[in-house]
């Protein structure tokens, strides 16, 4: 076995050349509340650590441009809760960062981190999936940056490469009225990882796109085309159908949180929730205008 | 309450009973505390266990070589090299190897120590052993372990003595009185229940040192019995009891699980044959491999009168234990024993319970102590019953309770309380009959366990020349305030300030004997043992203070003594007696139970913990999501020697009894591997989780065997939560489930599917 190398870079260029330098080797610490336990319990065994939290160049601001906004990779959930604006536009976004782990660990967890862990279940992602975020990466042939709709490959992981660091999280602007919610299911009230979870947006063109969390491999984003989801006129039945149409695509395993039975049955069940409460805003919104 | 006590006609109209807050409770909360995690041991090495990740296995081989390699490591012992003069261990058989020699028998049995100079260096070693094994089919559960040809889990010759060595059955208790056969009932009950597999889940993971001594052994263990443990130890390796010291800190909550040795004999014999002291921290994950509660499998019949009067109970109840008895006979015996009636007047009882041996996680004792198994199908069958004849469940229970002083188990103590009133507060502070929205539910439930029925405390209390005390007590402060109660009693007995008591515990070097720290035994036999110290000083002070002060003395209140016409304080007398040349006044006292060979668990308990837990809750029907709105727990506790104490254990008991009947439950797969070993995926409450309201009632009328009349407090509120709970759902849903937790997605099972 050889020695753990812990680096502590203080330039993303630096950074990158060490990634380069590991290959898949390396990991990145960031909040490190992922990372940590799982290399406490040798879950994983890299060769090397990557601590970001020192580098310069790695943002801890929300920056607005326009009604477009930038979430830098070491923005903690914390900050990103209590940012007035982002709780104002993207409360679905503010719902879920809010109920990942607890108090302690929203202080050190980043909403980067949450997408890069690439859990099935990261709450932060169906809400950023229905936002339409993209992601911004840099590594040793440059930048890029790329939808997070697809960035997800497999359970733990993502389209970046072992020699890229994601650098921020861009939410684009939408048209009013737009309205969005979170949900999702848990064995208990207190901390608790989701046993699914959900995000619902319905835009000013009456799309509505819905994204399902641990109900496959990656989250999965899922676009109503049948109309009836936007209408609040059409009937219960109708709008169960249209949900059930979009629940299909998941593809719910039974294991000890939850079995495949109860997570497709919660899928409809939560969905209509969180649809009504995604009408609503959008509707608040309208009123607002 | 009170001022005059019934027991020994002193008044304690000042610290006994108040809620003064806990003996070291702000060092619990400030990080100060020293568990034994935190005890520094010059030239330590730490160890780590090697476990295979299945349930059962047949080792061919340990290869250890590259793991010596190692950076920093020390010591490798493998069960592979043990010599057969090793002996086994355990509190009651002496059939647990300290390592798998042949066989792992559970997921989590290690087959190797590793010793190191750092924890991550044992752990990089632990990682390095390689095992050279064949997974085998285990016995995982009570259908596997009953099945006609099943494989044995435990070798015969490990007991030889036992009727049932070529089974798997450790034993089978019969119990009962009348004629269940001949009895006319309007109507019987007949249901399944099951309890499920769980653990205790104290905060501190298990956690030993253990320290080879010029002239002896030091066992550093956060153990509930430190004397039980010595013992242990003593035999394992021959030692005299005076050469094994045993040093038990505080444990950072037990509740059962740390009653008995499980690593200590291992770091003692690894010890001594390398030379050096060794440390062992498990991990949550190795602790959840550790210790668990007995899961149970009921299947009962309960006859009623068409008045609701209960007619007969006959009840078959399984126990699935681990592959080493440990604790099991006496739990099984005196779980299923009293949870046969419960607190009620049952003509004809029949209670047939097992035993199983099982390729699982070592069961041992847990708050409760096989009642809540057992509790969880009498007092749902008591609310089916209630539903089928239309009679109020508190009625139906009100009819059938008896009386105080009225003889309801033929060969035990009458009912030593007023249990009606206990099922009325209970009813009274839910708001049982009122109308409820819709959605909601309400369930109520009793529970009775016996109290401890042998047992030997010991205490010396020393009256230090400048009038303070030392309490020396053998019991295990384990979260329940022991401590702060023995502080109370001495500061009564003594006429003394709490701050000026210091209570010694968890050293065997110095601190008398204490059987155990279990079935809520400790207020009352050890509460007894050094209110008689107290009294043995008082009586010696008395007679130093005649010889002193040359004149006539008599103890005229607690800490006061009248000479000559004169009153003074024991502080006094001794500051005046020990001015010069000094000295101290010590006393001792004991609280005994002894054997009884007529009873069938060999003793008549001490007193009965009788209890009531009324709750409201709320289901999502679509979800099956519960919300607790409110929790009553009331307890009849002979007297409060502390208010906020009792009530914390009430309100703990009911917390942890929330677990089991809502979450907490051991998912394990067809190789015999407990899939959420952890906190991730074994879920217990949170304060998010806890009742809305909680509100914890006592029952005090000084009718117990305990100092001022006190019982024991400890384990009620943990009995009755479950039946409880489901009665509720039932009341909000219709839905009755008989099988624990009552999770979400069982409940919308029940209701969807």
């Amino acid at each position: 076995m050889s020695a753990l190398h812990y680096a502590r870079p203080e330039s993303l260029a630096d950074a990158i050349a060490i990634l380069e330098q590991y290959g898949p080797g390396a990991r990145v610490l960031n909040g490190g509340t992922d990372l940590m336990v799982r290399f406490q319990k040798m879950q994983v065994t890299p060769e090397a650590i990557v601590d970001i939290k020192r580098v310069r160049d790695m943002s801890d601001a929300i920056v607005w441009d326009g009604d477009s906004v930038t979430i830098g990779a070491r923005v903690v959930m914390t900050r990103l809760i209590r940012d007035e604006r982002i709780r104002r536009r993207y409360p679905a976004l503010v719902d879920a960062a809010s109920t990942v782990g607890s108090i302690q660990i929203r202080n050190r967890a980043t909403l980067a981190g949450n997408i890069c862990n690439a859990s099935p279940a990261a709450d932060t992602v169906p809400p950023l999936l229905v936002h339409g975020a993209t992601v911004q990466l840099v590594g040793s042939s440059g930048s890029r940056e790329t939808p997070l709709d697809g960035f997800f490959l497999a359970p733990g992981k993502t389209a970046r490469a072992p020699d890229e660091l994601l650098v921020s999280i861009t939410i684009p602007p939408h048209r009013s009225p737009y309205g969005a919610a979170f949900g999702r299911l848990t064995r208990r009230h207190g901390v608790d990882l989701a046993s699914i979870n959900m995000a619902c947006a319905i835009d000013a063109e009456r799309a509505v796109t819905f994204a399902f969390g641990a109900v496959g491999p990656t989250p999965i984003t899922v676009k109503d085309t049948s109309g009836a989801l936007a209408d609040h006129t059409v009937s219960d039945a109708q709008r169960d159908a249209a949900l059930q149409a979009l629940i299909a695509r998941t593809s719910p395993i039974s294991d000890v949180r939850a079995s495949a039975a109860y997570r497709s049955a919660m899928l409809l069940v939560i969905g209509r929730r969180v649809l009504a409460q995604a009408q609503q805003r959008r509707a608040d919104f309208d009123a607002r205008e | 309450m009170s001022n005059a006590d019934a027991h020994s006609g002193i008044t304690h109209s000042g610290i006994i009973g108040r809620p003064i807050n806990r003996v070291g409770g702000p060092e619990r909360v400030d990080g100060t505390y020293r568990y034994v995690g935190d005890i520094k041991i010059p030239n330590v090495l730490h160890t780590r266990l090697v476990h295979l990740d299945c349930g059962r296995a047949r080792i061919h081989s340990v290869d250890t070589s590259a793991a010596l390699q190692m950076p920093g490591v020390r010591a490798i012992l493998s069960g592979k090299e043990l010599p057969a003069s090793v002996k086994r261990f355990g509190p009651a058989n002496r059939d647990r190897p300290i390592l798998a020699i042949d066989e792992t028998t559970f997921h989590g049995e290690p087959v190797a120590i590793v010793a190191a100079d750092t924890v991550w260096a044992a752990a990089q070693g632990a990682a390095a052993v390689v095992v050279d094994y064949q997974e085998l089919p285990g016995i995982y559960t009570v259908e596997d372990a009953l099945a006609p040809g099943a494989a044995l889990v435990q070798d015969p010759a490990l007991r030889p003595n036992s009727a049932y060595k070529e089974t798997n059955i450790l034993n089978e208790w019969k119990f009962g009185w009348g004629a269940v056969d001949s009895a006319e009932a309007d109507l019987v009950v007949e249901n399944d229940y099951t309890f499920p597999m769980m653990t205790q889940f104290a905060i501190e993971p298990f956690t030993y040192a253990v320290e080879p001594t010029s002239d002896g052994i030091t066992v550093y263990s956060a153990i509930q019995h430190p004397n039980y443990l010595q013992r242990v130890i003593a035999e394992f390796l021959d030692m005299p009891l005076s050469r094994v010291r045993v040093i038990a800190p505080d444990p950072g909550g037990a509740f059962g699980g740390k009653q008995h040795a499980k690593f200590e004999p291992l770091l003692a014999y690894l010890a001594l044959r390398i030379g050096r002291p060794l440390r062992l921290e498990l991990t949550l994950e190795e602790s959840f491999q550790a210790a668990r509660r007995t899961s149970a499998q009921a299947h009962i019949r309960t006859g009623f009168q068409r008045n609701g009067t209960l007619v007969f109970q006959d009840v078959e109840i399984n126990y699935l234990i681990g592959a080493y008895e440990d604790i099991a006979g006496r739990l099984v015996a005196k779980g299923s024993y009293a949870g046969g009636g419960g607190p009620y007047r049952i003509p004809n009882v029949r209670i047939l319970a097992r035993g199983v041996f099982s390729n699982t996680v070592p069961s041992t004792a847990m708050r409760g102590f096989g009642l809540p198994q057992m509790n969880w199908p009498v007092e749902c069958q008591i609310d089916e019953a209630a539903r089928e004849l239309g009679i109020d469940p508190v009625e139906l229970r009100m009819k059938n309770l008896p009386e105080y002083g009225e003889v309801f188990m033929p060969q035990d103590p009458p009912a030593d309380g007023r249990w009606a009133e206990t099922l009325r507060k209970g009813a009274d502070a839910i708001g049982w009959g009122k109308p409820l929205p819709p959605g909601r539910g309400r369930g109520i439930s009793m529970g009775l366990k016996l109290g401890p029925t042998t047992g030997a405390s010991y205490a010396i209390v020393r009256l230090h020349g400048d009038g303070s005390a030392t309490v020396l007590a053998g019991t295990s402060d384990m979260g329940q305030g022991a401590r702060t109660v023995y502080t109370q009693i001495a500061a009564h007995e003594l006429g003394l300030s709490p701050q000026r008591i210091m209570v010694v515990m968890g050293d065997t070097q110095g601190v008398p004997f204490d059987l155990q720290t279990s079935a809520s035994r400790s207020a009352v036999f050890m509460g007894n043992a050094v209110l008689r110290a107290c009294r043995d000083v008082a009586r010696q002070v008395q007679e130093l203070a005649a010889e002193h002060y040359k004149a006539d003395a008599v103890i005229v209140e607690p800490g006061t003594v009248e000479v000559g016409g004169q009153r003074k304080t024991f502080d006094q007398v001794m500051t005046d007696r020990f001015s010069k040349v000094k000295g101290e006044v010590i006393g001792s006292g004991s609280a005994r139970a002894e054997y009884d060979e007529t009873h069938p668990l060999n003793g008549r308990p001490a007193f009965y913990e009788v209890t009531c837990t009324a709750v409201e809750i709320e289901v999502d029907k679509e979800t099956g999501v519960m919300v607790f709105h409110k929790l009553v727990t009331v307890a009849d506790v002979g007297r409060a020697l502390n208010s906020q104490h009792v009530a914390m254990q009430d309100d703990g008991g009911a917390i942890q009894g929330l677990g089991h009947t809502v979450m907490e439950q051991y998912f394990m797969d067809d190789r015999g591997r407990v899939r959420n070993l952890g906190a991730l995926d074994y879920r217990i409450p949170t304060t998010m989780d806890t009742p809305r309201e909680l509100i914890s009632l006592h029952v005090e009328n000084g009718d117990g065997p305990g100092p001022y009349g006190a019982k024991g407090a400890a384990e009620g509120g943990i009995l009755a939560v479950s039946p409880a709970v489901a009665a509720a759902v039932c009341a909000a849903t219709g839905a009755m489930i008989r099988e624990l937790p009552l999770t979400p997605q069982r409940i919308w099972e029940a209701l969807h599917t």
